[in-house]
C-alpha cells in the first residue's frame, strides 16, 4: 500500500500527545480517515500495545481501510488490534459476561449457551412465528411481500432499541404520528404483537437478535461496574470513525466512556449521516464534539474544478429554493446531459462515453456509474456492454440472490437427490441444470437428454437411473464421455446413500472435494463455483450452528430446512459475493448511497435515471418509520406532507453534496423519457436540473452527448 | 402554425376558473387544448416547479398531446417537458400514490398488475370457489342443460362468475369498501344472496392475492390516490400549487372516483377545464364512468361552458349521417328511455374561409349495406373491395372497424390470405406482439432443446423480422428446412466428431451462403443455450442484444427482462418452462402490455397511407380515416333493447336467460340505498336496465364508428353464427333508420 502524503497539519494531529480526546471533523475527502490511521501508527511506533486500541466504526466496510492497515502492521500475532462495530463489541461482551446477565435479561436457560442470531437466522425464526398468524389473517389489508414483512417488524426491534426507548412502545409511536387511513393502526398493532411474540421467544431460547444484543449491552453490561472495569482496562485508545453513522444509544455509551480512554479520536463526517434509516443519528454524534478535549476541522485538500463546486452550489440552490435560484455558468464545464427517448438507449450512450473517456487516458477506477437503485437488469446491461468494450467494470452491488447462482443450484438439487426422505422433489429443468454445471463441458441438449432418460419425476425419489441401461443409440448422441462422468456421480450418491446421512454442508464439502472439483467435473476449473461454494458451506454451517437446536429438537432435517429457506426467498438478503471494496481499477457501478458509505472519490460520475423519485424519497416500509421510531421525532405528532417534504429535502441535499463532493472532474446527468417500467419519470432531482438548465443564460450550449 | 376558429380561440383564451367544453367529433379538442397548454407556459402562468397537468383517457392520447405540446413551445431544451405534466388518469394516480406510497400503506417498490395477471387472479379464485360451491351453477342453470356434463357450457359459466365478481370488486373499489367492509355491509343489510355472496368471497380471495404479490390494481390505484389526497391536507396543498391548471381530455368517460380526484386536485378556487363529448361515451357498460358527470358538471353554477361544434373532419354527407342519427336517437327511437342517448349540439362543418376546413363533398362515397351475408361472406365481401380499392388509393388511409377483437382477428387473417398489407390496433399491438413473440420462441427452443422443430421456427422468426433481401428469402426458407429436419439437434449446436451436420452440408456442396447462415445462427443459440444458466431477466437481455437493434425493441426488451424478473420472484418453483409460457401470453395477444412502438404510444393513421388498418371501433377513438368500413352493423353487436335482439349479457345458459351481471350490479347498488324498494328491482327489471344502458351505449358506439371516416363510409352487417337458442341476428335498428334517411336524401 502506497504511503499517503499527509499535510503539516495532519502530521501535527497524529503527533498530538497520547492522551485526551480530539473531536475530528471534516468533509468528505478531507482526509480524516488517513490521519486516523496515521495516528494508529503512531501509537504502533510509539509502543502503545495494539491489542489496546480499539478502533470502532458503526459498519464493517467503514472498517475495511483498518483492517487493511492493521494487515500490514508488524506485530506478534495474536496482538493487533481488532477492528470492530459497537455491535461486534456487544456480542463479544455478552459472550463473556454471559453467566453474569443471562437471568437478569430474563433468558429462561441462563445455564445454556447464548446464541447470536444474524440477520437471516432473526427472519427465519420470526417467519416461524409470523407465518401462522398471517394464515389467521393477521396483515391481510396490507400490501407487503413477507420476507418484507418479517424484515421489518425485525426493523422496529432495532429501531427502539437504538433509539433507546423499549420495544413495547413501538405501535404507540407509530399510531400516534399516523395521518391516513385508521385501518392501517391495526396493522401497526399486529405489528407489535409479532415483535412481542419474538422477543419472548427469544428470552425462551437464548437466541439475540441484534435489538436483544443493543438493549444487554446498553442496559445490562455497560451500567455492570465489573464490566464497565473490564472494558476500560482492556481498551486505553479509541479510535472511532463515522461516529456520524451510528445509533444513538452507542454514541452515548462513548460519551460516558470517553474519559476511561487515555485517549481517544471521534470522528465525524460533515455532510454524512446516510444510514438514517438504519437509526443512524448523526446530531447526537456530533454532540460529542461538546465532550471531546479538542477539536479539529480539516479542510479538503482534494482538488474538484471550479466548475464542479459551481454544479454543487447551483444545484443545491436549485434543490432547496428553485424560483430564487441564480445558476452559476462555470458549472457548465462540469456538465454533460445523456437524453434519450428509451432506457437502453441510455445505457448504450453511458457505456460509449465511458469507453470514450478511457480512451482519453481517465483511469477506470476513476469513473462511476451512479444510480439510487440497481436492477438485475440494469447491472448485466451496463456490464456487459462494458465488458464488450473492453473496460474493467465490477460492481458494488451484490450480484445473485443465493438461488440465482448455478453452482448453488446444482449442489443444492443433488443434495435434494440424495436425500430423498427431506421430501423435496427436484424438477426436470432443475436436473438439467445441475448436470451442465456439474459435468464439464455438458451442452445443454446432452444435458436434456440425460436428464429426460435418467430421472423420472414421478419417480424422484429413487434418484438417478444408469447411463449403462440406456440404449446404445441413444449412449452415442449423449457421448460416452458424458457417461462416464454421469456415472460416477450417479455411483456417488449412491454410495453416499448407503452410508450414514450427514449434515448438509458436510455433503457439500465431501461432494465438492471428492467429486465436483476432479478433472473432468465443471468446479475443477472454475474458480467461481469454487468459491460460491465455499460460501454456501458457510452459511449453512451458520444456519445450522443457531438454529440446530431448536431444529433437531423438534427432529427436523437441518438440510430440509435451509433449501425450503432457500427457495422461500427467506435468504434472499444474503448475497454469497463479500461486500468487500475491491480496489482495482475497474468501472464502478453502484447505488449511490453504496458509493458515499464506500469512501472513494471519482473524477467522473454518472447519474443514471435523475428523474427517478429514489433520488429524493425514503424507502418506504408499511410497517416502520426510520423517523417516527427515532429519538427526534416529538412523540405524540402526526406525521404529515410537510415532514416528508423537509426530509426529503434534506436527504436530497445531503445526497447531492455528498456526490459532488467525491467528484473532481465532471457529472454525466443520465435520463431516459420512458424509464426502465415504461413510465416517465419527475422526480424532483430532474425538476431542479431542468431549473438550472432553463435558467443559464446559454442552456443550448451544455454538452449533450 | 394553429391558426384557430373563433370557438378554438374562445377556449384557448381560458386563463381561470373552471370551463365545461362539448366537442363534437372532428374539433380539435386535442388540438385546442394542446395549445392552451402551450399558452398557459409561455404566457409565464407556470413557475419553476409547476406543471400544466393534462388528464386524458388512453397512452395513445398521451403521445399525441406531448407532440403536439411540444411543436407549440418550439421546444429544443435539453431535457424536455419542463411546464407540463400528461398522463391518463391511471398514470396520474400512479404519480399521487407512487409519491407517498406510505399513505396507502405501501412501499415503494409495489407492483401494478395488469389487466391479464388480474384476470388470472380472479379466474383462480373463481375456479376455487365454484369448486367449494357447485350448488350455485346449479341452482342457475337453466333446466335444459347439464352444465355438468357439458364442457363448453362449464367453461362459459366460469367466464360469467369471472364478468360477476369483477363487477363487485369494481363497484366495490368505486365505493372505496374493503371485503371486510362489504361482508360487514350484507350481514349488516340481511341481504345475503348468492351473487353477493361470490362476488364478496371472490373479492376477498382477490385481494388477498393481490398482497401476497406486494402489488395492487388500476382500480386501487385510483381508490388510493383519492385517500391520500383526502388524509394529507399538506400533501394536497402541495400538489395543488404543483399542478395550477388540470386541463382533462375525454371527460365524458370519467368514473365518479376519477372526477373526485380531479376535482379535488383542482380545488375550489383552482383551474379546471374539461372537455368531452357525450356522445362518445362508449367505455360505460359494468364499468363505474357515465356522461351524466360532465353534462353536470357544466351545469355547474360558475362553470363557463364552450362548445366546440364546427368539424373540419368529414364530408358533409357523413356529417349529415352522424347528426341523422342523433336526431333519430331523440325522436324516434322506441324507447323513450334511450332518447337522450345521444344529445346536441349537432356537429356543424366549419364556416367558409376556416383554416380547418371540410373534404369536398361526396354523397356518393357511402355505402349503407342492405345484403344479408353470413358473418365470412361480410368478410370476403370487405376484403374483395379493399382489393380493388388500394391499388388505385396508395396515398389515402384506410380502416377496417369491428365492434369486437375477435372479429377484427379474422378480417386480419383474411386480409393475410389475400396478401393486403394491413395493420392491426386490436388488443396489444404488432410489434409488441411480433418482440415477445420472437423472444418467446426462443425460449421456448431453448426450453425443449432436443426439439428441432421449436429450433427451426425460432430461426425463420428471428430472420423473417430481419427483413432480408428477396433473392435471400429462399437461402433462409431452405436453412429453417434443414433445422426443421434435424432429427437430432446436437449434431447441428454441438456436434461430435463424425456427427455434425454442417460439414455433412458442406461436403455435400450446399451453397455457401446457406453455411454461413446456419453457421451464424448456431453461434447465437450455443450463446444462448449456455446463457440458460443465467436468471431469466439476464438471458433475456443477453439474446435481446444479439437479435434486436431498434431502440424501441430494445426497450421492450429491457421491459421483458424486469417482468420476468418479478414474475420469476413472484414464482420461484418457476423454469424456463412456465416464464416462456407468460411471455407467450403476452405473444398471444392475450395480454394487454404497452410496448415501445408508436402504435402503442400513438398511433398516427397517415402515416399508414396504402395499408389496411383493422382496429376496433373502441382503439379507434380520436382517429380518423379517409375511408371507413364499419363491420357487424347487426342487432346482436349493436342492439336497441327490442324484444327480438339477443342481448350479449343474458346468457342462454342461465335459468330464464337471466342476466345475472346487471342483477348483481343493481344488488350491490341496493346495499347502498336507504329505500327498500329499490333493493327488489331484481330479475327481469335489472335485465331491462342493463339492456337499455347497454343499447344506449352500442348507440354511441355507432356514432364514433360512423365519425372516424373523412371521405367515405361502407356500413355492412351480418346475420351473426346461431348459438344455442341464439336467432339469426337482423341489421341493427338504428342501420335501418340511417338506410332510410339515406334513400330518401339521395
Amino acid at each position: 500500500m502506497e504511503t499517503p502524503v499527509l499535510s503539516a497539519e495532519q502530521n501535527e494531529l497524529i503527533k498530538m500527545p497520547l492522551s485526551g480526546s480530539l473531536f475530528l471533523e471534516g468533509t468528505a475527502g478531507s482526509g480524516k480517515t488517513t490521519t486516523a490511521l496515521g495516528r494508529y501508527l503512531y501509537m504502533l511506533q510509539e509502543g502503545v500495545p495494539p491489542e489496546s486500541i480499539l478502533l470502532l466504526a458503526p459498519q464493517r466496510t467503514l472498517l475495511q481501510p483498518y483492517v487493511q492497515a492493521t494487515q500490514w502492521v508488524e506485530a506478534p500475532p495474536g496482538s493487533v488490534a481488532v477492528p470492530a462495530t459497537v455491535g461486534g463489541l456487544a456480542r463479544r461482551l455478552t459472550a463473556l459476561f454471559w453467566p453474569l446477565i443471562a437471568a437478569q435479561a430474563g433468558f429462561k436457560k441462563p445455564e445454556q449457551p447464548p446464541i447470536f442470531l444474524t440477520l437471516e437466522t432473526a427472519q427465519y425464526y420470526m417467519a416461524r412465528l409470523v407465518r401462522p398468524l398471517i394464515e389467521k389473517g393477521y396483515f391481510n389489508t396490507i400490501t407487503i411481500d413477507r420476507n418484507r414483512l418479517y424484515s421489518q417488524i425485525i426493523d422496529n426491534l432495532n429501531k427502539a432499541a437504538g433509539a433507546g426507548f423499549p420495544h413495547t412502545q413501538i405501535a404507540d409511536r407509530l399510531k400516534s404520528a399516523w395521518v391516513g387511513e385508521p385501518v392501517q393502526q391495526h396493522i401497526y398493532e399486529e405489528a407489535q404483537e409479532c415483535a412481542n411474540l419474538f422477543r419472548t421467544y427469544c428470552l425462551e431460547n437464548n437466541l439475540l437478535d441484534f435489538s436483544l444484543q443493543v438493549e444487554i449491552f446498553t442496559q445490562l453490561l455497560w451500567p455492570d461496574p465489573l464490566c464497565q472495569r473490564y472494558l476500560i482496562e482492556e481498551h486505553r485508545h479509541l479510535i472511532y470513525d463515522n461516529i456520524e453513522e451510528d445509533i444513538p444509544v452507542f454514541q452515548d455509551i462513548i460519551r460516558k466512556w470517553l474519559p476511561g480512554f487515555d485517549s481517544a479520536w471521534l470522528i465525524y463526517n460533515l455532510g454524512g449521516g446516510y444510514r438514517t434509516f438504519l437509526g443512524a443519528d448523526r446530531m447526537n454524534g456530533y454532540a460529542l464534539r461538546e465532550v471531546c478535549g479538542s477539536r479539529t476541522t480539516l479542510e479538503t485538500s482534494w482538488i474538484a474544478l471550479p466548475s464542479v463546486a459551481a454544479l454543487r452550489d447551483s444545484l443545491l440552490e436549485s434543490i432547496v429554493t428553485p424560483e430564487a435560484s441564480h445558476p452559476n455558468p462555470l458549472l457548465m464545464d462540469a456538465v454533460k446531459v445523456v437524453y434519450r427517448n428509451f432506457y437502453p438507449e441510455v445505457i448504450e450512450a453511458v457505456c460509449q462515453e465511458v469507453f470514450s473517456l478511457v480512451e482519453k487516458q481517465v483511469s477506470p477506477g476513476e469513473i462511476v456509474i451512479l444510480a439510487p437503485f440497481i436492477s438485475d437488469s440494469l447491472r448485466f446491461a451496463v456490464m456487459s456492454r462494458l465488458q464488450s468494450l473492453g473496460v474493467p467494470v465490477q460492481s458494488h452491488r451484490p450480484s445473485r440472490s443465493l438461488r440465482d447462482e448455478p453452482a448453488v443450484n446444482c449442489l443444492l438439487t443433488l443434495a435434494k437427490i440424495a436425500h430423498p426422505d427431506w421430501e423435496i422433489s427436484a424438477a426436470l429443468p432443475e436436473i438439467r441444470q445441475a448436470l451442465m454445471v456439474c459435468i464439464q463441458d455438458l451442452d445443454l441438449v446432452r444435458a436434456d437428454l440425460l436428464a429426460r432418460i435418467c430421472f423420472r419425476p414421478s419417480r424422484w425419489r429413487e434418484g438417478f437411473s444408469s447411463f449403462d441401461r440406456i440404449q446404445l443409440e441413444m449412449q452415442e448422441r449423449i457421448g460416452f464421455w458424458v457417461g462416464e462422468r454421469f456415472e460416477r456421480i450417479r455411483r456417488w450418491l449412491e454410495e453416499y446413500q448407503v452410508g450414514e446421512q450427514q449434515e448438509l454442508d458436510i455433503f457439500l464439502s465431501r461432494i465438492f472435494g471428492e467429486l465436483l472439483s476432479q478433472p473432468g467435473f465443471g468446479f475443477h476449473t472454475n474458480l467461481d463455483s469454487a468459491a460460491v461454494t465455499a460460501r454456501l458451506i458457510e452459511s449453512v454451517q451458520k444456519f445450522r450452528q443457531v438454529v440446530g437446536v431448536t431444529l433437531s429438537a423438534e427432529s427436523r432435517a437441518i438440510g430440509r430446512e435451509y433449501i425450503h429457506m432457500v427457495e422461500d426467498g427467506v435468504v434472499a438478503a444474503q448475497y454469497l459475493q463479500s461486500w468487500d471494496t475491491t480496489t482495482s481499477d475497474a468501472v464502478l457501478i453502484a447505488p449511490a448511497y453504496t458509493f458515499l458509505m464506500s469512501n472513494r472519490n471519482a473524477a467522473y460520475q454518472f447519474w443514471l435515471d435523475i428523474g427517478s423519485l429514489g433520488w429524493w424519497e425514503r424507502l418506504y416500509q408499511p410497517l416502520t418509520h426510520p423517523v417516527v421510531l427515532s429519538r427526534r421525532w416529538p412523540s405524540g405528532n402526526v406525521w404529515t406532507d410537510i415532514d416528508e417534504q423537509n426530509e426529503n429535502m434534506e436527504s436530497l441535499t445531503r445526497l447531492v453534496s455528498g456526490l459532488t463532493t467525491r467528484c473532481s472532474q465532471g457529472i454525466y446527468l443520465c435520463t431516459s423519457r420512458i424509464d426502465q417500467q415504461g413510465d416517465e419519470p419527475r422526480g424532483k432531482l430532474l425538476r431542479a436540473i431542468q431549473s438550472i438548465l432553463r435558467r443559464l443564460p446559454n442552456p443550448t450550449e451544455v454538452a449533450l452527448v | 402554425m394553429f391558426n384557430p376558429r373563433p370557438q378554438q380561440a374562445q377556449v384557448i383564451a381560458f386563463r381561470a376558473g373552471k370551463m365545461g367544453v362539448s366537442a363534437v367529433p372532428g374539433s380539435g379538442k386535442t388540438h385546442t387544448l394542446s395549445h392552451l397548454a402551450a399558452q398557459l407556459i409561455l404566457e409565464g402562468y407556470i413557475k419553476d416547479n409547476q406543471e400544466v397537468l393534462v388528464v386524458t383517457l388512453v397512452n395513445s392520447a398521451v403521445e399525441n398531446f406531448l407532440s403536439r405540446i411540444k411543436g407549440f413551445l418550439g421546444e429544443s431544451g435539453l431535457i424536455p417537458g419542463i411546464g407540463y405534466r400528461i398522463r391518463t388518469l391511471h398514470g396520474l394516480a400512479h404519480d399521487i400514490v407512487r409519491e407517498r406510497p406510505d399513505l396507502a400503506g405501501l412501499s415503494n417498490k409495489f407492483q401494478i398488475v395488469d389487466e391479464h395477471e388480474s384476470e388470472n387472479i380472479l379466474r383462480n379464485a373463481v375456479n376455487a370457489w365454484l369448486r367449494g360451491n357447485p350448488q350455485f351453477i346449479s341452482d342457475f342453470s337453466s333446466p335444459n342443460v347439464d352444465p355438468f356434463t357439458n364442457h363448453k357450457v362449464m367453461k362459459d359459466w366460469h367466464a360469467l362468475a369471472i364478468d360477476i365478481a369483477r363487477s363487485v370488486i369494481r363497484l366495490s373499489k368505486d365505493r372505496k369498501i374493503s371485503p371486510l367492509e362489504l361482508r360487514r355491509k350484507i350481514e349488516g343489510q340481511g341481504m345475503m344472496h348468492p351473487l353477493l355472496e361470490l362476488g364478496c368471497q371472490i373479492y376477498t380471495d382477490y385481494q388477498q392475492a393481490l398482497a401476497y404479490r406486494s402489488a395492487v390494481d388500476f382500480d386501487d390505484l385510483i381508490w388510493f390516490a383519492l385517500n391520500a389526497l383526502q388524509t394529507d391536507s399538506a400533501f394536497l396543498e402541495r400538489l395543488r400549487y404543483r399542478w395550477p391548471y388540470v386541463l382533462e381530455d375525454e371527460a365524458q368517460d370519467s368514473s365518479r372516483l376519477q372526477e373526485q380526484i380531479l376535482r379535488t386536485l383542482a380545488g375550489e378556487d383552482g383551474n379546471w377545464v374539461r372537455v368531452g363529448d357525450p356522445n362518445q361515451a362508449i367505455f360505460e357498460t359494468f364499468t363505474t364512468a357515465s356522461p351524466e358527470y360532465l353534462k353536470n358538471f357544466i351545469r355547474e353554477p360558475g362553470v363557463e361552458y364552450r362548445p366546440l361544434s364546427n368539424s373540419g373532419r368529414s364530408t358533409s354527407s357523413i356529417i349529415r349521417l352522424a347528426n341523422h342519427l342523433i336526431q333519430w336517437t331523440n325522436t324516434d327511437h322506441p324507447h323513450l328511455e334511450i332518447r337522450d342517448a345521444l344529445t346536441a349540439p349537432l356537429i356543424e362543418p366549419s364556416p367558409s374561409g376556416d383554416p380547418q376546413p371540410n373534404p369536398p363533398d361526396d354523397p356518393e362515397a357511402i355505402y349503407l349495406s342492405d345484403k344479408k351475408w353470413s358473418p365470412d361472406r361480410e368478410l370476403k365481401a370487405v376484403a374483395d373491395s379493399l382489393a380493388r380499392w388500394l391499388p388505385e388509393n396508395q396515398d389515402k388511409t384506410v380502416a377496417v372497424l369491428v365492434p369486437r377483437n375477435e372479429r377484427g382477428a379474422r378480417m386480419v387473417e383474411e386480409l393475410k390470405g389475400r396478401g393486403i398489407p394491413y395493420m392491426e390496433l386490436l388488443r396489444s399491438s404488432l410489434s409488441t406482439r411480433q418482440g415477445a413473440e420472437i423472444l418467446s420462441s426462443i425460449l421456448k427452443a431453448l426450453a425443449n432443446p432436443t426439439a428441432a422443430s421449436h429450433l427451426s421456427s425460432s430461426y425463420s422468426l428471428i430472420r423473417t423480422r430481419q427483413n432480408e433481401p428477396d433473392d435471400f428469402k429462399e437461402t433462409i426458407a431452405a436453412a429453417a428446412h434443414i433445422l426443421a429436419d434435424c432429427k437430432n439437434p446436437e449434431d447441428f449446436l454441438w456436434p461430435s466428431p463424425g456427427r455434425d451436420l454442417l460439414a455433412e452440408l458442406a461436403s455435400s456442396n450446399a451453397s455457401p451462403a446457406l453455411l454461413e447462415e446456419l453457421e451464424a445462427f448456431r453461434m447465437d443459440m450455443r450463446r444462448w443455450q449456455a446463457a440458460t444458466l443465467l436468471p431469466i431477466d439476464e438471458l433475456v437481455l443477453t439474446i435481446s442484444q444479439d437479435i434486436f437493434k431498434e431502440p424501441g425493441d430494445l426497450a421492450l426488451a429491457h421491459k421483458l427482462a424486469l417482468l420476468l424478473e418479478s414474475v420469476s420472484q413472484d414464482h420461484p418453483d418457476w423454469h424456463l418452462e412456465e416464464l416462456q409460457l407468460e411471455l407467450e401470453a403476452v405473444a398471444k395477444n392475450q395480454r394487454k402490455f404497452l410496448g415501445f412502438s408508436d402504435e402503442d404510444t400513438g398511433f398516427n393513421p397517415d402515416a399508414h397511407p396504402g395499408k389496411v388498418v383493422v382496429a376496433t371501433i373502441h382503439k379507434a377513438k380520436g382517429l380518423e380515416w379517409d375511408r371507413v368500413h364499419l363491420l357487424s352493423v347487426n342487432n346482436y353487436d349493436f342492439p336497441s333493447a327490442m324484444p327480438y335482439d339477443s342481448f350479449i349479457s343474458e346468457k342462454w345458459f342461465v335459468r330464464g336467460k337471466e342476466n345475472l351481471q346487471a342483477q348483481t350490479i343493481s344488488l350491490f347498488n341496493a346495499l347502498f340505498m336507504r329505500d327498500a324498494i329499490a333493493m327488489q328491482l331484481e330479475g327481469k327489471e335489472a335485465a331491462s336496465k342493463a339492456r337499455l344502458e347497454y343499447a344506449a351505449e352500442r348507440l354511441r358506439l355507432l356514432f364514433v364508428a360512423i365519425t372516424r371516416a373523412r371521405r367515405e363510409l361502407i356500413i355492412t352487417w351480418n346475420t351473426g353464427r346461431a348459438i344455442g337458442q341464439m336467432q339469426e341476428s337482423q341489421p341493427a335498428l338504428p342501420l335501418a333508420a340511417l338506410q332510410a334517411f339515406w334513400k330518401e336524401n339521395q
